[in-house]
């Protein structure tokens, strides 16, 4: 058997698809009972329905991103196992990084005339074990975060559990962000550009609830594009 | 009424039935391929999951938690199954919570994030499935400035989300940038591993808080 027949054959593609498959169905499934949850509650179909279009108009730029990688990936691993593996847990890197760990226990390297179908096997093993120890972690961690949480804000002061949560995001998002500051001036303008025009947007053009849905998506397109124009 | 649990309940049944699915669906390929008899021996599997836990084993533990307080339950179901969480999956949170009104740490802010969460997959799975068959088409003759603009969408996006969270307490949105940005560059220069840096800001973020807090309150 040949790689590039079975890294692209019909069964290839259906067996990567199932994972496609249940991602869809898992959104769709929590959608609805957030929304049926919303009513329930009181929380106006007008607000949730601007909340679903601001994450939808904010999930665009981000998807966009990886497509460079994509192409890449497909080179290598053929479409069906890109197709999965990109809408699956582990970032692009982080599958390109894992497969080319894998493929070194079997001996051979990624991108040599080696990579015959057995290393390909290796590649897809590793991938799954990889993107299976977040899958583990969150079906053994959630519910017990979900508990702890509870007990924390039954025992402790209302206001101060609201103030440790905005101050464990801001860590996160800091942590992330910080990252990105310190390394090089094009990066640091980047991101202060696309906060700027974030701030500008919810401060100055308060009144306008639809330009609040884009906010983050203008910030960002203003962030790129400025930098890429500059540096 | 006691509905707050009956929901948190079925999240987390919702939440464990479709992560499970997701596990048998994430070996499927695997499967397959060994069914034609193309598979790394028992041996190598181990030496696989040995080098996979030594490279991303901390990375495992590690963002599931420190996300937690962003996606609350439901969101960690769907985002540890999708992924890209810091890009994609956190950004569309937080504008729902926002564009809807709903602050975080309630039981609104929680329904929103899920929404957001869900919404943001149909865009992504739509996006990254279409680029799939046609980028190849695609990418090629995107100019130049296109591509180098993408290689900017990291440091964008973390900014944006950065001062929209950092509007829910200004003074801790303050503090923990700078704390963030000398830690990530002390680290850099001292050469500790990225998962304690992970920590290290996220519990100078919530002293900043305690510090906070304990100000105002006096």
């Amino acid at each position: 058997m040949d790689l590039k027949t079975v890294m692209n054959s019909p069964a290839m593609w259906i067996a990567s698809s199932i994972m496609i498959i249940v991602v869809i169905i898992q959104s769709i499934l929590f959608f609805r009972m957030a929304v049926i949850e919303a009513n329930h509650i009181g929380l106006e179909r007008r607000r949730w329905l601007a909340g679903m279009r601001a994450a939808m108009v904010t999930a665009v730029g981000p998807s966009l991103s990886p497509v460079v990688i994509l192409i890449a990936l497909i080179a290598v691993l053929g479409a069906p196992t890109t197709w999965m593996r990109m809408n699956d847990i582990g970032a692009a890197r982080t599958e390109l990084a894992m497969s080319a760990l894998a493929v070194k226990v079997y001996g051979v390297d990624m991108r040599s005339a080696a990579f015959d179908l057995k290393a390909f096997a290796y590649a897809v093993w590793g991938m799954a074990i990889n993107n299976a120890g977040w899958m583990m972690v969150t079906l053994f961690l959630t519910h017990r975060m979900s508990n702890a949480e509870k007990t924390l804000s039954e025992k402790s002061d209302a206001a101060w559990v609201k103030l440790l949560m905005v101050g464990a995001m801001l860590g996160l998002f800091g942590f992330l962000w910080s990252g990105q500051l310190i390394s090089g001036m094009d990066k640091v303008f980047a991101g202060a550009a696309a906060a700027v025009t974030m701030l500008a947007i919810s401060h100055l053009f308060k009144s306008y609830p639809r330009l609040q849905e884009l906010a983050l998506g203008i910030a960002m397109l203003v962030g790129m594009f400025a930098t890429a124009a500059l540096f | 009424m006691n509905s707050g649990a009956d929901y948190n309940d079925k999240v987390i049944r919702l939440g464990i039935i479709t992560t499970v699915a997701g596990l048998v669906a994430n070996f499927i390929p695997a499967g397959y391929l060994a069914m034609i008899g193309v598979s790394p021996s028992l041996e190598d599997i181990v030496r696989i999951l040995i080098v996979a836990a030594t490279a991303f084993g901390v990375g495992w533990i590690v963002q599931p938690l420190s996300f937690y307080s962003l996606l609350g339950a439901g969101g960690s179901y769907i985002a540890w199954l999708c992924g890209n969480v810091a890009d994609i999956r956190a950004p569309a949170a937080t504008m729902a919570q926002k564009a809807a009104d709903a602050e975080p740490g309630t039981k609104e802010g929680e329904i929103m994030t899920t929404i957001g969460i869900a919404s943001s997959v149909f865009v992504s799975v739509t996006i990254i499935t279409l680029f799939t068959f046609v980028g190849a088409h695609i990418v090629p003759i995107l100019p130049k400035f296109v591509t180098k603009a993408f290689g900017y969408i990291l440091p964008a996006v973390f900014g944006a989300v950065y001062v929209e969270l950092a509007g829910k307490n200004l003074k801790v949105g303050l503090g923990t940038i700078i704390l963030a940005v000398i830690i990530s560059w002390g680290s850099k220069v001292v050469g500790i591993p990225g998962w304690l840096v992970t920590i290290l800001i996220i519990l100078a973020g919530i002293v900043v808080a305690r510090i906070v807090y304990t100000l105002e309150k006096r």
